[in-house]
């Protein structure tokens, strides 16, 4: 009696390792015909909540009512979404991962980071881009900053707030600071809650955050916004220059996509376009856009790869021209 | 006040109470499964929330969060596996009540107190939210930095080990912090090439594997011990003599709990330890904290419910989340169509009344609900060890999964086990590392931004009203016991003062305020003995309560005689003092822990006092009261004795 | 700490016991200031102070050593100990291949049985019992993505 029950034990093991991985949260990569069969899973490099997230779940439900399937949200923060890219890249290529990649990850983090560290986005499968995001330049009503060349004639230092190391927010900030030649101090926060908090407590000068992330703070009078990083004037903020209409080279947006791993079939990967596509066109979802002050972007993915591979170069370029470090301390 | 009632109105709405009641139950489930919080259970129950009104939609998330705090109370006080940050507090004295059979009124306490906060909570919210919203936002990196430091402070008044160890173990604890990306330049550190460290160590792997695996392997040892549930449960409901004990900390507790919850980042888990810590200085018998003290569940409970209610008004009044949760409920809102802004109030006023009457209904909601709750919740105490461990350490493991869906955290946190039953047994304390732990990455960045606000000058830090006040604090703090230490020894009049005890006769200073006033050393004691926790219905509890406890405290030693760089603990009451006198006094003489075995947890306070009159060289004095600086501190005692008495 | 009847407790080591840990805090503030001290200014400061305070906390508990609490030393039953985590990181290692139904059942009935010496029954029953719970609550309920077999 002592006996069988670790035998049976044993064998089971046995059976089961001979069985091969099929377990339940891994794919069964089986053929692409009927699918999708199950749920989606939908990885987002970034925190619940933030502007990232919400995207991917404003879109994700409508694009499963389309797929017949669920479409299931899971964060995985960290590293402006490098984390959950590499995920997305040690992932099946059966169409059962996917991830709304950040632009910002693609051209702005390989130039703060290591090479090591850095992701390219060419390394995958792009399914669709999804909706572009303008940074805007906000001062705190009491540095009486109404516009950049207030921040230049005050000549003295100024500190801005960086929603981290290799976002756009820093990028956008020390580009025009080099180009303007004021001398800036960058404090890097955590996202662009934090940041936000920093210039309406009035602890920094400026800082570039989002421009749904600045509006209501806007608009009740508490931040004042300098220009945006468009190249040309977003549809929400018509009285706002550009930083190119002010005379900087500083063309600087949030963009993001779908990405699969690399090798995801064409089919697969036409027929989650096709899903995206429809919960595009939901009023729900354009709605969404409105409110957060997203421009949509939804070209296919040899489209986007040239706008991101154009942006990288271009600042990689700009960073050389002015001697900018984004990593330094 | 119009709207408030209108809030009220849309609150008692039946769909709305049911989505409360719904989002505090599933809030509480969640709460009592380490490693799923409630951030991500939110998110995780957002698409639920879709088809909901934007009012019903943060009811039901609110619901959660407050339900989830209180689970996390739960299993911190039953099973010693603190579920959030916030709870890792309630651990000490939770889990020590429960082992006395008292785990119902801990819980009660807990919950009574999470009622009282929040609802403190909410008043003060209704009256002053957008007055103090505005406060939220003039703390800034310098006022976070010196924020922080306070709080690795109060790390080892909370601990009640020697002060040594427990810097140690805070030590630790700020190195673990910097395991990850560092945020201000990319570069790894300490990760060694490991992706999933890459991030950082998680807070979940840590405290579950110190305190509840550590807790598990250490009593796998001592098998025989009475580590099983005591077999008769002498209360379930705090008696009224822990109703009256508490009162104080409640009140306190709301307060600190109420201003340290608007600051974004940080706040519950400060205002838990805070809140602990002045209950521990204020009583007369510090040493009970940690062996069982019903204030020290009552405290840090409401400080963490008032803070996690008062989290609410950056989100409502200014638009900005003060934490994950409160970010995660931003992002539904916003999915609504409702974007949360210092406009939130004048634009969407119901829903803002709306969300604040929900919190007072959630606090109900909790309160009514622990009431059956309560029982069942500690018959699982009633199982037995060997059934309860498995159980234990597999919800660990597991849970330690669902945190980041990986698999090597279940490796952290068997490591952290092994880890915390090693220094279970060297004598350390986890608490401090966990409380450093979480602390040290809000310190180190609060720290480096400073610099860079200064431009790498210290004294920025004084230019700034806020953080201006707390460096003083803080300096004062550190600086008063080392001045009393100078200004004592120029009298050495006093006989109880130990001649060679060097820097060692500052700590009485420290210890006489907040422990036995002079001539009061016996008249404490009855007080003493009831204070500590034996059930006021004097029923028979099957662990010896105090008493041979106080005798040989595991990491209590000599370790606060030798204080390390100069007196920089303010807080450390005689706790460490009681039990380090008392030890001393059992090793130098073995017939004295006979003396410390057979008292309470109170008389063995008398007992190192004793032992301290004789002149033993090792023991610190607290009776030895100078009675120039101490002597408003004497005066107050007196009055909290006659309390404590009619209490009786 | 917590509250452990003194009679029970394991015999005490003797004080170099004491020593030893003061050794390991020091050894691993040293490896934190040699960490530190390779990752350069900006991000080793921090570590760096850290690993400062470590080196000279050790220091204090070696120079206490002697006087001190000593910490318990390991008896026999300590290998209970070694035995728990061996099953834990055998559970560790398997999960992934074979899902957690099985290694749970496993665990619970090692932990039951041989650590916690209940009867066989309980021991299955309550085994099996932990893993329907569970594959219910996480699998079920929670839908989190745990490796599960069914």
């Amino acid at each position: 009696m002592k006996l069988t029950l670790p035998a049976l034990g044993l064998a089971g093991l046995l059976v089961l390792a001979g069985c091969g991985g099929n377990l339940g949260s891994d794919g069964d990569s089986g053929s692409t015909a009927a699918y999708p069969e199950r749920a989606v899973t939908l990885l987002i490099g970034q925190d619940a909540g933030g502007s990232t997230d919400l995207i991917g779940r404003a879109l994700a439900d409508p694009a499963s009512k389309d797929l017949g399937q669920p479409i299931t949200v899971q964060n995985r923060p960290g590293a402006n979404g490098a984390v959950a890219a590499k995920e997305l890249a040690a992932a099946a290529p059966d169409g059962y991962t996917v991830m709304v990649f950040v632009g910002s990850l693609a051209y702005i983090t390989p130039l703060a980071v290591p090479a090591d560290q850095a992701v390219d986005v060419n390394d995958y499968e792009v399914v669709t881009g999804i909706s572009q995001d303008d940074f805007v330049l906000i001062a705190h009503p009491q540095t009486g900053f109404k516009t950049v060349q207030d921040i230049v004639a005050a000549k003295r230092p100024v500190k801005f707030a960086t929603t981290g190391v290799g976002t756009g927010s820093q990028l956008t900030q020390t580009l025009l600071f080099a180009q303007a030649g004021v001398e800036a101090t960058a404090v890097p926060f955590n996202g662009g809650a934090p940041a936000l908090t920093a210039v309406l407590g009035g602890q920094v000068d400026v800082a570039a955050v989002q421009l749904g992330e600045a509006k209501e703070q806007i608009e009740a009078g508490k931040a004042v916004p300098l220009v945006t990083f468009a190249t040309q004037r977003p549809s929400y903020m018509p009285d706002v220059p550009t930083a190119t209409e002010a005379g900087f080279n500083v063309p600087v947006q949030q963009s993001r996509a779908i990405v699969a791993p690399k090798g995801t079939p064409a089919e697969v990967v036409d027929r989650l376009r096709t899903a995206f596509q429809k919960g595009f066109a939901e009023q729900a979802y354009k709605d969404f856009n409105t409110k957060r002050l997203l421009t949509a972007n939804e070209v296919d993915g040899t489209a986007l790869l040239q706008q991101w591979n154009g942006s990288l170069q271009t600042y990689r370029d700009l960073v050389a021209q002015h001697k900018i470090d984004l990593s330094a301390k | 006040m119009s709207s408030v009632i209108d809030g009220f109105a849309v609150v008692l709405e039946p769909a709305n109470l049911l989505y409360c009641l719904v989002g505090v139950v599933i809030g509480m489930l969640i709460g009592v499964l380490p490693g799923l919080g409630p951030a991500a259970t939110i998110a995780i129950l957002l698409p639920l929330t879709f088809g909901l009104e934007p009012v019903t939609a943060v009811i039901m998330l609110a619901g959660i969060f407050y339900g989830a705090q209180y689970g996390g109370t739960v299993t911190s006080v039953l099973l010693r596996l603190p579920g959030e940050a916030s709870s890792v507090v309630t651990v000490f004295d939770g889990h020590a009540l429960a082992r006395q059979g008292r785990a119902g009124a801990a819980l009660g306490i807990a919950a009574i107190g999470s009622f009282v906060g929040g609802t403190l909570s909410i008043v003060a919210l209704t009256l002053v939210a957008p007055i103090v919203a505005g406060f939220a936002l003039d703390f800034g990196p310098p006022e976070y930095t010196v924020l922080a430091l306070l709080g690795i402070m109060l790390v080892s008044t909370i601990s009640s080990g020697g002060r040594i160890r427990a810097l140690t173990a805070a030590a630790v604890g700020l190195l673990l912090a910097t395991v990850g990306r560092d945020d201000f330049t990319s570069a790894e550190r300490f990760t060694f090439g490991n992706l999933s460290l890459a991030d950082g160590i998680d807070f979940v792997p840590i405290a579950m594997g110190l305190f509840g695996l550590g807790e598990i392997l250490y009593n796998l040892e001592e098998r025989h011990r009475a580590v099983q549930a005591p077999t008769r449960v002498t209360n379930v409901w705090p008696s009224r003599a822990d109703l009256r004990q508490s009162s104080g900390a409640i009140g306190r507790g709301s307060v600190i709990g109420f201003v340290l919850g608007i600051l974004p980042g940080g706040g519950a888990v400060l205002s838990s330890m805070a809140a602990y810590a002045l209950e521990k200085r204020r009583s007369k018998h510090p040493e009970r904290f940690g062996r069982g003290a019903i204030e020290g569940v009552a405290a840090p409970e409401t400080a963490n419910n008032a803070a996690a209610t008062s989290s609410f008004i950056p989100l409502l009044s200014l638009g900005i989340p003060a934490n994950a949760t409160m970010a995660v409920i931003f992002g539904a809102l916003l999915i609504q169509g409702v974007t949360p802004g210092p406009q939130l109030v004048t634009e969407h006023p119901e829903l803002f009344w709306g969300v604040v009457n929900s919190m007072y209904l959630g606090n109900v909601l909790l309160l009514i609900m622990s009431i059956p709750l309560l029982g069942v919740f500690v018959r699982i105490l009633r199982v037995r060890a060997a059934v309860l461990a498995p159980i234990t350490v597999l919800i660990t493991l597991v849970g330690a999964y669902t945190v980041n869906n990986s698999v090597f955290d279940i490796g952290l946190v068997i490591g952290f086990g092994v880890l915390g039953y090693l220094m279970k047994k060297a004598g350390f304390d986890p608490g401090p590392m966990v409380l450093a732990f979480v602390l040290g990455t809000l310190l180190e960045t609060s720290l480096r931004r400073s610099l860079l606000l200064f431009d790498d000058d210290l004294t920025g830090f004084l230019t700034r009203p806020i953080s201006g006040t707390l460096a003083v604090a803080f300096l004062a703090v550190i600086l008063l016991p080392l001045a009393r230490t100078l200004l004592h020894r120029r009298h050495p009049s006093e006989p109880s003062v130990p001649a060679g005890g060097g820097t060692e006769s500052s700590v009485p200073a420290g210890g006489a305020d907040s422990s036995a006033p002079v001539g009061g050393a016996d008249s404490s004691v009855p007080a003493g003995g009831a204070d500590s926790s034996v059930p006021a219905g004097g029923a028979d509890s099957s662990a010896p309560v105090g008493g041979a406890d106080s005798s040989v405290p595991a990491g209590g030693g000599a370790d606060s005689s030798v204080p390390a760089a100069g007196h920089a603990y303010p807080f450390d009451s005689a706790g460490g003092e009681a039990e380090s006198s008392v030890s001393a006094a059992v090793r130098q003489d073995g017939s004295d822990s006979a003396v410390g075995a057979s008292s309470g947890g109170g008389f063995g306070g008398r007992a190192s006092r004793q032992r301290a009159a004789i002149g033993d060289p090792e023991a610190v004095d607290p009776a030895g009261t100078p009675s120039g600086a101490a002597s408003d501190r004497v005066t107050e005692s007196p009055r909290r004795d006659n309390k404590a008495e009619e209490a009786e | 700490m917590t509250t452990e009847p003194v009679d029970d407790r394991p015999p005490a080591a003797g004080p170099s016991t004491n020593l030893i840990a003061a050794v390991v805090v020091i050894a691993l503030g040293g490896a934190a200031v040699a960490g530190a001290a390779a990752l350069g200014s900006g991000p080793g400061t921090w570590p760096m102070i850290v690993g400062v305070a470590l080196v000279l906390l050790g220091l204090i508990l070696a120079l206490q050593a002697r006087r001190a609490e000593p910490p318990e030393r390991f008896t026999r039953s300590s290998l209970l100990v070694v035995a728990a985590v061996a099953s834990m990181i055998a559970y560790v290692a398997v999960i992934a291949t074979i899902g957690f139904e099985i290694p749970t059942a496993l665990l619970a009935f090692v932990w039951l049985r041989f650590l916690g010496r209940e009867s066989l029954r309980t021991s299955i029953a309550v085994s099996l019992g932990i893993v329907v719970v569970f594959y219910a609550l996480f699998v079920g309920a929670l839908d989190v993505t745990i490796p599960h077999l069914f």
